[in-house]
């Protein structure tokens, strides 16, 4: 499903920061992997290559079947607008829109017809335990609650893909335990390829599988 | 210093191209002021210049008006023992036939007696000329030219000049070369010295002079000699210093520097905006800046200081900017300003030379600073208020309280209740009508913030169901940063109004000069001495219009006599028509007096006035005005008014029997012709052309050719205007690019969000290029709205204070109309960069950015 061959990521700066060094990887279609390391090891400069955010340096990505380096940016967006869902640990909700809105807004952004995609924007929310909330504010919604909406608007296409980053920094612990199993009841539900990057060992540790980056590198492919 | 290098220095460096659309506002603002100032003053100290180096040794002139004064005049100033000398002056402005020269002044003195006056320092010529002026006199095509422009034109003694005459073309023959200094620097350097009998001749001066230039006698005071000369001449004579020429063209530009000045003092009004919305978004955008500095130890006033500083800078750099391009474009202005006031006031001018007076600069240095100053204070003390605490954390403060709001709305009520009681109740008192218009000003200021978020609100659902994602947050981001759009539509807002208010204007001015040309112009040709109508420098002999009434087609000729004479220490038109046929012809209902008031002023019984000359008088119909007339003061009825488009300054019109009679002048400058029923009018110009071609110098226009040529100077009148007007709006759209560039760097995580769920670049695109529609379209909504209310004030301003003239409220929906697809298109097109900006950079940074 998800394939990184020799990939490299240089930032340039005053100064070349290698973030990700010559790294093969593969993740098979519905596998539940979790990407750990130390602040600095390429954890998320790893995500947004896996999620068509960024290009590598070097080295080539596939996602699906298919190759990201020779892409343009438009075609990226498209890989990532039918392919991929992202769930960011600042919940990167728009304020001024509804959870309704939030959550319908990648079915807009596809075409989807308005009654369609508010149709399926109120299923999700009800997956996440939000149908209440459909008309609210993300200001007006608990951190937990609104890592949910954005879990629904990242499943809002019923991705292949799922990719988390830091899904549970910046909750609560308890939060963060609801959220984890939330994810991981979608997982088994949707059968999506979850990847979830995170610091946190007691997160890492509910995946089948864990990669550990440091420097730039994998260190560590352990499945359970 | 130290906060200014290391917090300012470096946000500057950061956002450059913002810095630069900032300061654009203050240097567009300072350059209109700067150039049409600078230009309007190189126009009228190049008047000056040319009257002071003619006046030579002159202390005192003697005119009436422009009608000139009978040779007998000269005899008696010259008889009076508080005179030294006294010689006679025509001064004409001639067009030669000499390539790129344009006009030449042709200053017609007496040789015998003004080397007294005047220094004539010949560098070569007939020996006999110099020394003997009789010689000079003797030979009436002698010309003396100046060094320069004998330069330009490779012209030596001898050599001939054609210029263009009222018997036609001629050519003078060069007898003298001035040395270069004083009198040579008059008009640019474009003057020739000839005979003054010879002139009256060829100018059609008949037995009249200009002017007669005098030196008092020794020990004879200028203060005494004035009063005593004009007291033996009695009234209808002006004895004045040659510098109250000066005065009088400032007096008669008084509307044109009154329109310029408004419309500098708008630009800069919108600027102001500019410069304040840039800096509250940098006060947004700093705060965590500012809560970093706070809590670090510095203090509000420390705060408030280093923004007070920016804004001051910027204001300094826009003001210096401002000047040099200011100074740059007075040059071309000069130009076109000369040329406008010789097409609607008919006086000449040759401007060469730019004055770059040193107050003038300082005041535009002054004003530039003082606007961003004024611009920066609010931004400055917001920036001192910010809360540490609050400022330290995330999220966004833009939003206006409701307090603030509240305050705003009842203060806005308040001043808009005082304005409406105050334009009901009060109209009629001049200051009570202006405080009404400040607090209209005021009232709509202060409510403009809320009515844009209001009107931003109600576009939120059609944008919306234009697009579901990208309409909603392009109308979101407008909302949610109510300072940033506010001040951004008030600007748009502003110069808005401006253009509906001067539209409103142009287009009652257009459909009253339209239909007084159709009503009032209407016979079928004008035979004129000039090219057009306003020039005066050639008359004909009243004779002419006898001959004119036996060419075949004619049916009746009307003699037309105007010139510029001195009411109550203005000058104003007198126009002197042959009332009864006039009256006869003229197809215009008068503003107020009977029906049979022209037929009573052909029977001497009084005058009929302009209404703009009236009005700001305050005479009415049944009254009566003073005019002092060579023959002595002359009391007249005021039997009507009427709308009369002839001169700015306002018109009498008198009969002319009776403006022979009084002013002793029986020339003329128009004859309006009218042909038989049946008659062809080309058909009959071209026998008057034949008829008179090489005897006499005439144009000869139809009716057609007139009202175009009235139409044309009315444009041409609209245009600087408009340019000015073109450049607030400008400066307005700069606004929208200013906004934009700010929303789109507020908004960019929100956009990488966007981009990051599947958003494509189009779809981001098309979200900021809402946005800026969104903008424009509350922009004219507001602008259209207060341009009508402020068209209003304008047309009542200009009819109190400024010309006079009643002209009806017209809301201009041609020119809104026009508006509508400009604008929206000006605001696409400035939303471009900002749309490409948005989708250019790191989507990875977009989203980690705070």
């Amino acid at each position: 499903m998800i394939t990184l061959s020799g990939v490299t990521k240089a930032f340039n700066g005053r100064r070349t920061v290698i973030a990700l060094d010559r790294v093969d990887l593969s993740i098979g279609r519905g596998e539940m992997v979790s990407v750990v390391g130390a602040s600095g090891s390429g954890k998320s400069t790893l995500l947004n290559l896996i999620g068509a955010l960024d290009r590598p340096t070097s080295g080539w990505v596939e996602i699906d079947g298919r190759r990201l380096d020779g892409l343009r940016d438009d075609e990226l967006t498209r890989v990532r607008r039918d392919t991929i869902g992202f769930i960011f640990q600042f919940f990167n909700l728009l304020p001024t829109l509804s959870c309704l809105e939030n959550v319908a807004l990648p079915l807009h952004l596809r075409g989807w017809a308005r009654k369609k995609a508010a149709d399926r924007a109120r299923e999700l929310l009800g997956l996440v335990r939000l149908g209440a909330r459909a008309d609210h504010l993300p200001d007006e919604l608990s951190g937990g609650e609104r890592q949910r909406v954005a879990i629904a608007r990242a499943l809002a296409i019923y991705p292949p893909i799922l990719l988390a980053d830091e899904p549970t920094g910046n909750l609560d612990s308890s939060t963060g335990d609801e959220i984890l199993a939330l994810v991981g009841d979608l997982h088994q539900r949707l059968q999506a390829t979850v990847v979830i990057v995170t610091h946190d060992r007691h997160v890492a540790e509910i995946c089948p599988r864990t990669i550990t980056l440091r420097d730039g590198r994998i260190v560590g492919d352990e499945r359970r | 210093m130290m906060l200014l290098r290391l917090i300012t220095w470096p946000y500057v460096r950061r956002h450059r191209l913002r810095t630069l659309l900032t300061t654009a506002g203050i240097v567009l603002g300072v350059a209109v002021f700067v150039g049409m100032r600078t230009a309007n003053e190189s126009v009228l100290l190049a008047f000056r210049q040319t009257i002071d180096r003619i006046a030579g040794k002159a202390e005192l002139q003697v005119a009436a008006g422009e009608g000139g004064l009978p040779e007998d005049v000269l005899e008696r100033v010259q008889a009076m023992p508080e005179v030294r000398a006294a010689v006679p002056v025509i001064e004409a402005a001639v067009g030669t036939n000499l390539a790129s020269e344009g006009n030449v002044l042709v200053l017609a003195v007496d040789m015998t007696g003004d080397r007294s006056l005047r220094d004539y320092d010949l560098e070569s010529g007939d020996e006999a000329v110099i020394d003997d002026p009789l010689v000079f006199l003797a030979q009436p095509d002698s010309l003396i030219v100046t060094r320069e422009f004998a330069a330009r034109n490779g012209l030596a003694i001898g050599s001939t000049v054609p210029m263009r005459t009222m018997e036609g073309e001629k050519r003078f023959t060069v007898r003298g070369i001035m040395k270069s200094g004083g009198l040579t620097q008059a008009f640019g350097g474009n003057l020739a010295v000839m005979d003054v009998y010879a002139a009256q001749m060829v100018f059609g001066r008949g037995r009249t002079f200009d002017r007669v230039d005098l030196a008092l006698s020794e020990g004879v005071g200028l203060e005494r000699g004035r009063l005593a000369i004009g007291a033996r001449l009695g009234p209808g004579y002006q004895v004045e210093p040659p510098a109250s020429r000066g005065r009088q063209i400032d007096s008669v530009l008084r509307v044109y520097s009154f329109t310029a000045d408004m419309n500098s003092a708008f630009a800069l009004f919108i600027g102001m905006f500019i410069i304040y919305n840039a800096f509250s978004i940098a006060v947004t955008e700093r705060r965590r800046e500012i809560g970093i500095l706070r809590a670090l130890g510095a203090s509000r006033a420390r705060i408030r200081a280093l923004f007070l500083a920016e804004s001051g800078i910027a204001g300094l750099a826009g003001s210096l900017a401002g000047l040099a391009l200011g100074v740059l474009l007075s040059k071309g202005l000069a130009l076109y300003i000369s040329g406008l006031i010789a097409g609607v006031y008919g006086i000449a001018e040759r401007t060469t030379e730019i004055a770059t007076e040193p107050w003038l600069m300082a005041a535009g240095l002054l004003m530039g600073v003082a606007t961003s100053l004024a611009a920066g204070w609010i931004p400055a003390r917001n920036a001192a208020r910010v809360d540490p605490i609050q400022a330290l954390q995330k999220g966004r403060y833009q939003t206006l309280s409701a307090g603030e709001n509240r305050v705003r709305r009842a203060a806005a009520l308040a001043l808009g209740g005082a304005s409406l009681a105050l334009l009901l109740f009060a109209k009629g008192w001049t200051v009570l009508f202006y405080a009404g218009y400040i607090c209209a000003a005021l009232a709509l200021l202060l409510v403009s913030p809320t009515v844009s978020l209001w009107l931003t609100k109600a576009l939120r659902p059609p944008l919306r169901r234009l697009r579901p994602v990208e309409g909603a947050l392009a109308a979101d981001s407008l909302i949610q940063a109510p300072r940033r759009t506010s001040a951004t539509v008030t600007a748009l807002m502003l110069s808005l109004s401006l253009v509906i208010a001067m539209g409103g204007v142009a287009r009652a001015v257009y459909d009253s000069i339209m239909g007084w040309t159709r009503t009032t112009l209407n016979p079928d040709l004008f035979v004129t001495a000039t090219q057009n109508l306003t020039e005066r420098t050639f008359r004909f002999p009243e004779s002419l219009g006898d001959q004119l009434e036996e060419v075949e087609g004619v049916e009746e000729i009307q003699r037309v006599r105007t010139h510029r004479i001195v009411y109550e220490g203005s000058p104003i038109m007198l126009v002197a028509v042959e009332a009864k046929s006039m009256g006869d012809r003229v197809r215009r209902p008068p503003v107020e007096g009977p029906g049979d008031m022209y037929e009573r002023a052909a029977r001497g019984e009084g005058v009929i006035l302009s209404d703009n000359f009236a009005r700001l008088r305050g005479l009415h119909a049944g009254g009566s005005i003073e005019l002092d007339t060579p023959s002595g003061p002359r009391r007249v009825a005021v039997l009507g008014l009427v709308v009369d488009w002839t001169d700015q300054t306002g018109v009498v019109l008198i009969d002319r029997a009776s403006y022979v009679r009084w002013w002793r002048d029986d020339t003329v400058n128009v004859f309006r012709v009218y042909v038989k029923n049946g008659a062809r009018p080309q058909e009959v110009r071209q026998r008057i052309v034949e008829r008179f071609a090489g005897a006499h110098r005439l144009f000869v226009l139809t009716n057609r050719e007139v009202a175009a040529w009235i139409a044309g100077l009315t444009d041409q009148w609209m245009s600087l205007a408009y340019a000015q007007i073109a450049i607030a709006v400008f400066v307005a759209i700069l606004g929208i690019v200013n906004t934009l560039t700010v929303s789109i760097i507020d908004r960019r995580r929100e956009l990488g969000v966007l981009q990051a769920v599947g958003g494509t670049r189009g779809q981001v695109r098309r979200t900021v290029w809402m946005e800026a529609l969104a903008i424009g379209t509350v922009g004219l909504a507001l602008g259209l709205g207060v341009g009508a209310v402020t068209l209003n004030y304008v047309l009542e301003m200009s009819q109190r204070d400024v010309t006079g003239l009643a002209l009806p409220y017209t809301f201009p929906w041609g020119t809104a109309a026009l508006l509508v697809p400009l604008i929206l298109a000006s605001a696409f097109v400035a939303a471009l960069w900002p749309a490409e900006s948005a989708v250019r950079g790191s989507l990875v940074e977009a989203l980690e950015y705070e």
